[in-house]
């Protein structure tokens, strides 16, 4: 039951608000942060898809091994890291659990190891990419590589409205609560004061979708006055846009060292497909 | 003599307007839904999944392709990026079964002041999109563990684990946070939301102009196939002798069971075709082709 009454006192705006502004903005100070965005995304795309295809142990293992590297490089946070291990855990085991429920043996534990590590590679590759570009570096690296811009609109306008949108739908919630009652007694499991939050918030929804159709014409508006939709379409503004963008010597050496070292592993690899188990 | 219907059609800035606002909107209730705990039963998980009943009702409401796309983007942008929970390519594969049921959703309403139409639609988009998202799963399994067969009861609890979480986001709170909601707001915000982005709301019964291709009906088909060809396919794998059958003389002639089913697939597609081609006739003979 306290663990029930702390998370309700988790949903509180201030926290998620001062969430947000501790995740922003603090990430191009490391090493893989002053990489070109074009070089990471790239690198990035590799590993998200190509350990989906390998089940050589050796190869899988060698590139758990230079993404743990990699994710101490880019100093991700350690909560991050430590949801990413729980929710490994969790859903490897239940599924391994299951398994013997059906009639498995203790057999079933090295596929599954092999999946826990394709798995991680993916999820560490994904957290050292994505915790070492900043939001604007991120918007700008995905448009050079030819994402639509209203992406990158969005990225911008969501970090501005945001404050906005959360001090407006706090209000709301308050003059709700003002007028309403509170369920007097808690409940089983507080499912009572649970059911009744969750009624609110949705309620508040009406009167914030209104206000926010406002302003979402204002905004579009003023945007139309600036020459949105012309910039957006035209080329040369788009490359005056990104010409800051430029691939320099450590990219270069970067890219090599880890063609390298896949062109290594997977000789290694080919070689003693079974080095491990 | 059937007049000639007035297409829904929008300008480059209203279609801008309902993209921002269902991305700033959606984008919102997902940061709430990250930080909402779950109750978990063991495997199962009782957890307030989205907020599914946003993106259905603007797709309702508006034009349901930018409303869906908007809420897609703003999922991604609010709930992931600023959370710093990004998950990369895992992400495109949310965007594009979310906004595909959202858009479906959408077109399934005609007129958004028939509550049974609005319901219905809700569920069927909260439904294929955990269909879609649960088959997407346990295919990741099936591509990542190399010998799937050889770990008994592997698929199966794969198969289990996905099943009832479908289950729950379906009933739990597809019904809570999707068809109630949706239910309560789509019919009040008709005729007041649309004038304040400055534009008439949809009359009933009327046509939009793009993606006439991606018809609810060719949706939720592909859907139910999808789910037929999946059950059939575990069935085979884990050997379950269910309503199992040999044709007489299968074991022998092999090659002309391949043929005979390669033309029942062609018959299915030749009807499929036809089906559509006369309902496209139909639609022009009424006088509201739109491309």
């Amino acid at each position: 039951m306290e663990a029930v009454k702390r998370a309700l006192d988790k949903i509180s705006v201030e926290r998620i608000k001062l969430e947000l502004l501790g995740n922003a903005y603090n990430s191009s100070s490391t090493v893989l942060g002053r990489l070109d965005p074009r070089t990471l995304l790239i690198w990035y795309l590799f590993f998200a898809i190509v350990p989906w295809f390998m089940h050589n142990r050796t190869i899988l293992l060698g590139m758990f091994i230079l993404m743990a590297v990699c994710t101490v490089l880019a100093r991700a946070s350690t909560f991050i890291i430590f949801i990413l291990c729980l929710g490994l855990i969790t859903q490897v085991g239940w599924m391994f659990l299951l398994s013997l429920f059906f009639g498995g043996g203790g057999e079933s534990v090295l596929p599954m190891l092999t999946l826990t590590l394709k798995l991680s590679v993916i999820s560490l590759a994904s957290i050292t990419v994505f915790s070492s570009l900043d939001p604007e570096r991120l918007s700008d690296g995905l448009s050079a590589l030819g994402v639509p811009d209203a992406f990158a609109f969005s990225l911008s306008y969501g970090y501005r409205i945001l404050p906005t949108l959360l001090e407006e739908f706090h209000q709301i919630l308050l003059s709700f609560r003002l007028r309403g009652l509170r369920p007097q007694k808690n409940g089983m499991l507080y499912w009572r004061t649970a059911a009744y939050y969750l009624r609110i918030i949705v309620l508040v929804f009406y009167p914030l979708m209104l206000n926010t159709a406002k302003r979402s014409r204002t905004t579009v508006e003023a945007l139309e006055t600036r020459g949105y939709n012309y910039a957006v379409n035209n080329p040369q503004v788009k490359k005056l846009k990104l010409s800051y963008l430029s691939l320099k010597p450590r990219d270069w050496m970067f890219a090599g060292v880890t063609a390298l070292y896949l062109i290594a592993l997977f000789t290694l690899g080919t070689a003693f497909p079974e080095l491990i188990y | 003599m059937s007049t000639l219907k007035t297409r829904y059609t929008l300008t480059q800035s209203q279609k801008m307007m309902i993209f921002v606002l269902s991305m700033s909107l959606y984008g919102l209730s997902n940061m709430f839904t990250e930080l909402i705990p779950s109750v978990q039963l063991g495997p199962i998980e009782l957890s307030v999944e989205y907020f599914a009943f946003i993106p259905l009702t603007l797709c309702m409401l508006f034009h349901p392709l930018y409303a869906a796309v908007g809420a897609a983007v703003g999922e991604i942008i609010f709930g992931e990026l600023m959370l710093g929970q990004f998950g990369g390519l895992g992400e495109l594969e949310k965007f594009i079964t979310f906004s595909l049921a959202m858009y479906t959703a959408g077109r399934m309403v005609s007129d958004p002041k028939n509550r049974r139409q609005v319901g219905i639609a809700a569920i069927t988009g909260v439904a294929i999109h955990q269909f879609f998202s649960s088959v997407i799963d346990i295919v990741k399994v099936w591509v990542g563990v190399e010998e799937l067969e050889a770990v008994q009861g592997l698929a199966e609890s794969v198969v289990l684990i996905e099943g009832v979480s479908f289950l729950n986001d379906v009933l739990f709170s597809g019904i809570l946070f999707a068809l109630l909601p949706t239910l309560y707001l789509v019919p009040r915000l008709y005729g007041k939301i649309e004038p304040l982005l400055g534009m008439k709301p949809r009359e009933r019964n009327m046509q939009y102009a793009t993606g006439a291709w991606l018809s609810p009906k060719l949706v939720i088909v592909g859907t139910l196939l999808a789910a037929v060809a999946l059950g059939a396919e575990l069935m085979s794998e884990s050997g379950w002798s269910f309503g199992e059958f040999e044709l007489p003389g299968a074991e022998s002639n092999e090659g002309s069971l391949i043929w005979i089913s390669i033309a029942a697939a062609a018959l299915v597609a030749a009807a499929i075709i036809l089906i559509l081609r006369r309902s496209a006739r139909r639609r022009q003979e009424a006088g509201q082709l739109d491309g």
